[in-house]
């Protein structure tokens, strides 16, 4: 009957936390884009135009085959990325804590490289018409570089995508590990009870607060820096989006996701903005996505908002990194993020 | 390694791979092709070709009544549409010694200088969507709309002004004093929010790291491919053609040269330029002399092939054609700066990285819809050539 009920809880609270947090992530994009618009003196988009209406329009869009090496994998990916990103919710939803250690540090960061990796494996499947051998005079008429292996931009953005997995989100992980290091333990239960005590005999309706942030140490807020530019670089924005930078390679690896496509892509690059800014509310504030205590995560959807704004106006004001500052920028974070792990560790 | 391809023009260099982009891409503005060879992130030989966009021009002015050319120059290019129209009356009233009133003169220069401060600001929309940095490239744009207004003031369209005639302006561009106020109080506004602008471009370290040291054009290189206009002079060649033009020769400014040769150079090149072309509009507002506008005293005739040089916003444009007896228009010529500046900056991004070089050759502001004219066809090899090709291998004889 035990372990009924406990099945019986965690199928509950991962639907209503996956549709809530679907339903709230795709709201996001939308105020991302206002603020930037705002930043920008534009009007910018309606509120729920870039999320809830692009989705359903692409929903409705007439369904075209992707043009890739492998389309049946390369359809897959994105349904592949869009379950990773609905499992790193759950993990950091309560109900899942106790589910194998998988909300821990370990689950958590793993689904963070597996998702990652999605990006590799996009592009270099993506075979736009963008870079497609054109019969062009400059190469039928003997000009420069014959012979030479000419690549699709999409696998160039891929080689981005390694080198980005590889440097590029090291600063993430080691703001990551801020929080469980103060909490001396791997587990995310561990971490929310060592700032929010009152929250594990909480009742479902009362609004257990933080007594003690972490945020509000000088280790956590040197981690929440770091994580929150290596939450720029994980979500490729800018000045991180060298794998789409625009100019050179378009949108990276999902140039070929139309329609349905599209829209599921949507989903799992918006709910990975909400998880994100949710994981961050847990790690360094205390306060977990609880389904089943309405004020609880509310209050944990309402903190995810202070990065994507955050984020939106960075991005307003960055321009796009290449290597040459990528690598410098990853370094001096990687060194604050281990500065702070330290200092997290010693107190 | 050792076995893998080699770029033509280039030894000791291997080449990885070759990245393509363009003519179908969304982020170029025109229709134009690269083609980078790169050794990873580095670009180690590139070519770009731009005959894609052949519209035939020249072909429509041959057999026109000179008078009607204008319809067509003026459409050569959106952009810089006041300088096709300009140059091409300059050729009849030069080749035909057509005297041209001085308040023609002043108002041709001002439209003139106007179109160029815009010219410029879309410069600064197009590289800074480039580097990544939308607010200073929406802010740009914002900007432009005061001179875009002015324009639309003298001209009547924000476009295509239709400023010059031959023999001097449209009577309709001629300024009243309430526009001549309208004009001086706007420039004022303009540069309050201009200057503030142009420093926060500057103090921004993370914009001032890609744009420095990146994209170096050497004078020696600028000098080679006769790399006009800004992309010339950011590369310390001290070369401008208003200081050989009369109509310029009544206003005080100063021809900017930097020596810094990379892609910081080339924006900070036309940062300044705006605040001369704002002296000189000023000048030309105040010091607007009195009389008339146009001079209809001259009748279409036979006239031998003339060339005319001007220093339009990007570069040297030369305008050159010849009349028959009746008036009508034989072998129509023109040759925009795009085409060697363009020529340079295949140079230029060897060296830097996919990301940069693309910003390398947006820094010489190209413009294709009016440069592509000709493909030549050399004998001997049965191939076509681009105008770049041409220039990279023959060099550009004036």
């Amino acid at each position: 009957m035990g372990v009924l009920s406990f099945l019986a809880g965690i199928i509950a609270s991962s639907v209503v936390a996956s549709i809530i947090a679907v339903l709230y992530s795709l709201v996001l994009p939308g105020i991302e884009r206002k603020v930037q618009a705002r930043v920008q003196q534009r009007i910018g988009p309606p509120i729920l135009t870039p999320g809830w209406w692009a989705v359903l329009k692409f929903r409705y869009k007439a369904k075209t085959e992707p043009i890739a090496q492998m389309p049946g994998f390369y359809k897959s990916i994105v349904y592949l990325g869009l379950g990773v990103v609905i499992l790193l919710f759950l993990f950091s939803t309560p109900y899942w804590w106790a589910v194998l250690g998988w909300g821990s540090i370990l689950g958590l960061a793993g689904l963070l490289k597996l998702e990652e990796v999605l990006y590799v494996l996009m592009g270099s499947q993506s075979q736009s018409i963008l870079s497609t051998s054109m019969p062009v005079p400059d190469l039928a008429k003997g000009a420069k570089g014959e012979g030479i292996r000419r690549e699709f931009v999409e696998q160039h953005s891929a080689e981005r995508a390694l080198k980005m997995m590889a440097i590029g989100s090291i600063p993430l992980y080691l703001a990551l590990i801020v929080p469980f290091a103060a909490a001396k333990s791997g587990l995310l239960s561990s971490v929310v009870a060592l700032q929010n005590p009152a929250y594990s005999a909480a009742s479902w309706f009362s609004l257990p607060l933080p007594s003690s942030p972490i945020l509000f140490t000088v280790p956590g807020l040197l981690a929440a820096v770091v994580y929150f530019v290596g939450y720029v670089m994980l979500l490729n924005e800018k000045p991180f989006s060298i794998l789409k930078a625009k100019i050179d390679v378009i949108e990276g690896g999902v140039l070929e996701y139309a329609a349905d496509l599209r829209a599921v892509y949507y989903i799992m690059r918006n709910l990975l903005l909400f998880t994100l800014s949710s994981i961050f509310v847990t790690l360094f504030l205390g306060i977990p996505f609880d389904p089943f205590m309405p004020l609880l995560f509310i209050l944990n959807m309402l903190l995810s908002l202070i990065m994507p704004v955050a984020l939106a106006i960075f991005v307003a004001f960055s321009p796009i990194f290449t290597f040459r500052q990528i690598y410098p920028a990853t370094i001096g974070l990687s060194a604050l993020g281990v500065l702070a792990m330290i200092l997290a560790a010693s107190i | 390694m050792s076995d893998q391809p080699k770029p033509a023009n280039a030894e000791n260099v291997v080449v990885e791979k070759e990245l393509s982009f363009g003519p179908v891409h969304p982020a170029l503005i025109e229709p134009y092709r690269i083609r980078l060879f790169v050794n990873d992130e580095i670009v180690e030989d590139c070519e770009i070709n731009m005959n894609m966009v052949y519209r035939g021009v020249e072909k429509l002015l041959e057999g026109l009544p000179v008078e009607r050319a204008l319809l067509i120059t003026e459409k050569v290019c959106g952009i810089c549409s006041n300088v096709h129209a300009w140059n091409s009356v300059r050729v009849i009233e030069e080749g035909l010694k057509i005297d041209v009133p001085e308040r023609a003169n002043y108002i041709r220069t001002l439209t003139h200088e106007v179109q160029r401060i815009t010219s410029h600001l879309i410069f600064f929309g197009h590289a800074f969507e480039v580097v990544g940095h939308e607010t200073f490239a929406m802010r740009s744009f914002l900007l432009r709309e005061t001179f875009m207004d002015i324009l639309a003031y003298v001209g009547g369209n924000r476009v295509m002004p239709s400023v010059p005639i031959i023999g001097g302006i449209r009577p309709r561009a001629d300024l009243t004093e309430g526009l001549k106020r309208a004009i001086l109080e706007r420039v004022d506004e303009f540069e309050k929010k201009y200057t503030e602008y142009v420093n926060r471009i500057v103090a921004d370290p993370l914009v001032m790291s890609r744009l420095t040291g990146v994209g170096l054009l050497s004078k020696a290189d600028a000098i080679k491919y006769h790399a006009t206009g800004p992309t010339g002079r950011a590369s310390g060649w001290d070369f401008d053609l208003r200081r050989d033009m009369k109509e310029y020769k009544s206003f005080d400014y100063n021809i900017i040269v930097l020596q810094d040769c990379d892609n910081k150079a080339r924006v900070v090149q036309r940062a300044l330029e705006i605040v001369e072309s704002l002296k000189i509009i000023r000048q030309a507002v105040k010091n607007l002399p009195e009389g008339p506008v146009v001079n209809r005293s001259w009748i279409a005739g036979r006239m031998d092939f003339y060339t005319a040089l001007l220093e339009s916003y990007r570069g040297e444009l030369m305008h050159s054609y010849a009349l028959d007896g009746q008036g009508m228009i034989r072998s129509y010529k023109i040759r925009t700066p795009t085409p060697a500046n363009l020529a340079a900056m295949e140079k230029a991004c060897v060296g830097d990285h996919v990301t940069d070089a693309i910003l390398t050759i947006a820094s010489c502001d190209p413009c294709l819809a009016c440069c592509t004219r000709a493909e030549v066809v050399e004998s001997g090899r049965g191939r076509v050539m681009s105008d770049t090709e041409i220039i990279r291998k023959y060099g550009w004889r004036r």
